[in-house]
C-alpha cells in the first residue's frame, strides 16, 4: 500500500506538471490577440488571465466527469496508465511549444491515456463510439469551424456597424471591449481545460481506491490544486506561442482581436455546458483565422494555418504512441513506483534540455512583443 | 458509427455559440457607436440626435452586461 501511496503521488504531482503546461501553452490562446493588437501590456495580460483562469476552474466540473468517464472505462484504469498518458501529453505539449505550434493540450491529454490504456488493456477498454467519436473528434471538427464562422460572421456585422465611424474612438473601444472579451476567454479556458486534469486526477484517485468509479467526482483539493497550476502556468506564459497566435496567422485589428476573443469564449463556454472536453485552441486558432478570412482572404498567411491544422491532425495520434511507449518502459520496472520515477526522472531531464536550448535565444518576452 | 452521439447536446452547443458569439460582440459594436455619435452630436449642439444616440449605447452596455452574467450563471448552475 506505501508503494501504491507513493505512485498515486507521483500520478498527482505529474498530473499538475501536466496543468502546468497545459496553461504555459495555452496562454497564447487567452492573451495573443489581446497582446498584439495593444490592448493590454503584455505582463499585464498575462497575469489577468492567470486569475481568471484559477476562478474559471471553479465554475463547472461536467468536462472533469466527461475525461474521467466517458473516454476510457475507468474501472480498467491502473495509475501507470494515468501516469503514462500525463507523460505522452507532456511531451507533446513540451515537443510542440519548442516549435512554436499551438496544439491541443486536451487531445494530447485525451491521446496520451488512449495510447497508454490500450497496451495496457486492449481496445475493449476504450469507448471509441461514444467517448473517442462523440465527446472528442466530433467536437474537434466542430468546435474551430464553429468559431471559424461565428469570428467571421461577429467581423462583418461589427464592421457594419461602426464602419463609418472615425477609426480612432473604435480602436480604443475594442481595445476597452477586448479587455472584457480577453477575460471571459480566460474565464473559459480556465472551465473547460483545468477540468481535464480534475478529470484525470479523479480516474488516479479511482485506480488508487479512494473515489467510487460510479461517480468520480474530484474532492475539493483537487479543484483548487488544478486551479492553481493551470494559473501559474498561465502566468508563466508560452511567448513563443503567443507571437504565432498574434500575429503570425494575419495582422490583427482591435476589432478582429475583439471578435476572434467573443466567438472563441462564446463556444468553448456553450461547449463546456454540453461538457464537450473540446480544444481551447482549436477554437481560437478558428476564431482568429475566421476574423482574418472574413476581411480579406489574403489577409490570412495560410501557410501558418496549414501547420497549425497538421499539429492538430498530429496530436492525438503522437502523444497516444508516447504514452504507449512510456507504459511499456513503466511496466519494465514493474507496478510499483520504480517506473514512474524513473520516468519521471528522464521527463524532467528531457525538459531541462528544451527550455535550456530555447533559452539560449535571448529574451522571450521582447521577441513576443516585437 | 454516429448513432451514440448526443445530438441534442451537440445542436445546443451550436445555436447557443451562434447567437452569443454574433449577438453579444454586435451589442458591444451598439455600444461603440452610442458612444462615439453621442458624443460628437453633443459637441455639434444636436443634443435630441445626441441623446437617441446615448439610449443606443446604454441599451447596448445592458445587453452585453445582461448576456455575460446570464452566461455565468447558466455555466455554475450545472
Amino acid at each position: 500500500m506505501e508503494g501504491e501511496l507513493l505512485t498515486v503521488i507521483i500520478v498527482v504531482a505529474t498530473a499538475l506538471a501536466f496543468d502546468f503546461t497545459n496553461g504555459f501553452h495555452d496562454t497564447a490562446n487567452v492573451v495573443a490577440t489581446s497582446i498584439s493588437t495593444r490592448a493590454m501590456a503584455p505582463r499585464l495580460a498575462v497575469g489577468y488571465a492567470a486569475i481568471l483562469n484559477f476562478v474559471g476552474a471553479f465554475i463547472s466540473l461536467k468536462v472533469a466527469a466527461t475525461v474521467a468517464s466517458d473516454v476510457v472505462n475507468p474501472e480498467d484504469i491502473t495509475l501507470l496508465v494515468v501516469f503514462s498518458g500525463l507523460v505522452g501529453a507532456i511531451a507533446w505539449n513540451l515537443t510542440t511549444w519548442y516549435f512554436g505550434l499551438p496544439s491541443s493540450s486536451s487531445h494530447a491529454l485525451i491521446g496520451g491515456i488512449v495510447g497508454a490504456m490500450l497496451v495496457a488493456n486492449g481496445p475493449d477498454a476504450i469507448f471509441f463510439e461514444t467517448g473517442i467519436i462523440g465527446k472528442v473528434m466530433l467536437p474537434a471538427v466542430v468546435a474551430p469551424t464553429l468559431a471559424f464562422i461565428v469570428g467571421g460572421a461577429a467581423i462583418l456585422v461589427l464592421y457594419r456597424i461602426v464602419g463609418r465611424l472615425r477609426p480612432r474612438p473604435v480602436t480604443s473601444g475594442f481595445r476597452g471591449g477586448q479587455v472584457i472579451s480577453g477575460g471571459l476567454l480566460a474565464l473559459a479556458h480556465g472551465t473547460n481545460d483545468a477540468q481535464k486534469t480534475m478529470g484525470v486526477i479523479a480516474l488516479a484517485l479511482v485506480a488508487y481506491g479512494s473515489l467510487p468509479a460510479s461517480d468520480p467526482t474530484p474532492p475539493t483539493w483537487v479543484v483548487v490544486s488544478a486551479a492553481a497550476a493551470i494559473a501559474m502556468g498561465t502566468y508563466a506564459g508560452g511567448w513563443r506561442i503567443i507571437k504565432t497566435m498574434g500575429s503570425r496567422i494575419h495582422k490583427m485589428d482591435s476589432a478582429q482581436g475583439f471578435a476572434a476573443q467573443g466567438a472563441g469564449a462564446a463556444v468553448i463556454l456553450a461547449s463546456t455546458h454540453g461538457g464537450f472536453p473540446l480544444s481551447t485552441t482549436h477554437t481560437i486558432s478558428g476564431a482568429v483565422i475566421g476574423s482574418g478570412a472574413a476581411k480579406r482572404l489574403s489577409a490570412v498567411r495560410w501557410g501558418v494555418a496549414g501547420n497549425i491544422v497538421a499539429a492538430w491532425i498530429v496530436t492525438l495520434p503522437a502523444a497516444a504512441a508516447i504514452g504507449a511507449l512510456a507504459y511499456a518502459v513503466t511496466r519494465l520496472f514493474g507496478t510499483g513506483a520504480a517506473g514512474p520515477l524513473v520516468v519521471s526522472v528522464l521527463m524532467v531531464l528531457g525538459s531541462v534540455l528544451l527550455f535550456s536550448k530555447r533559452a539560449r535565444h535571448g529574451p522571450v518576452v521582447a521577441r513576443a512583443e516585437a | 458509427m454516429f448513432a451514440t452521439v448526443d445530438w441534442d447536446a451537440l445542436l445546443t452547443v451550436i445555436w447557443s455559440a451562434l447567437v452569443a458569439g454574433i449577438v453579444v460582440p454586435a451589442a458591444y459594436g451598439f455600444v461603440i457607436l452610442g458612444t462615439t455619435r453621442a458624443l460628437d452630436l453633443g459637441r455639434q449642439g444636436r443634443a435630441g440626435e445626441a441623446a437617441v444616440y446615448a439610449v443606443i449605447g446604454t441599451v447596448g452596455a445592458a445587453a452585453v452586461v445582461a448576456a455575460i452574467i446570464f452566461g455565468i450563471v447558466v455555466l455554475s448552475a450545472k
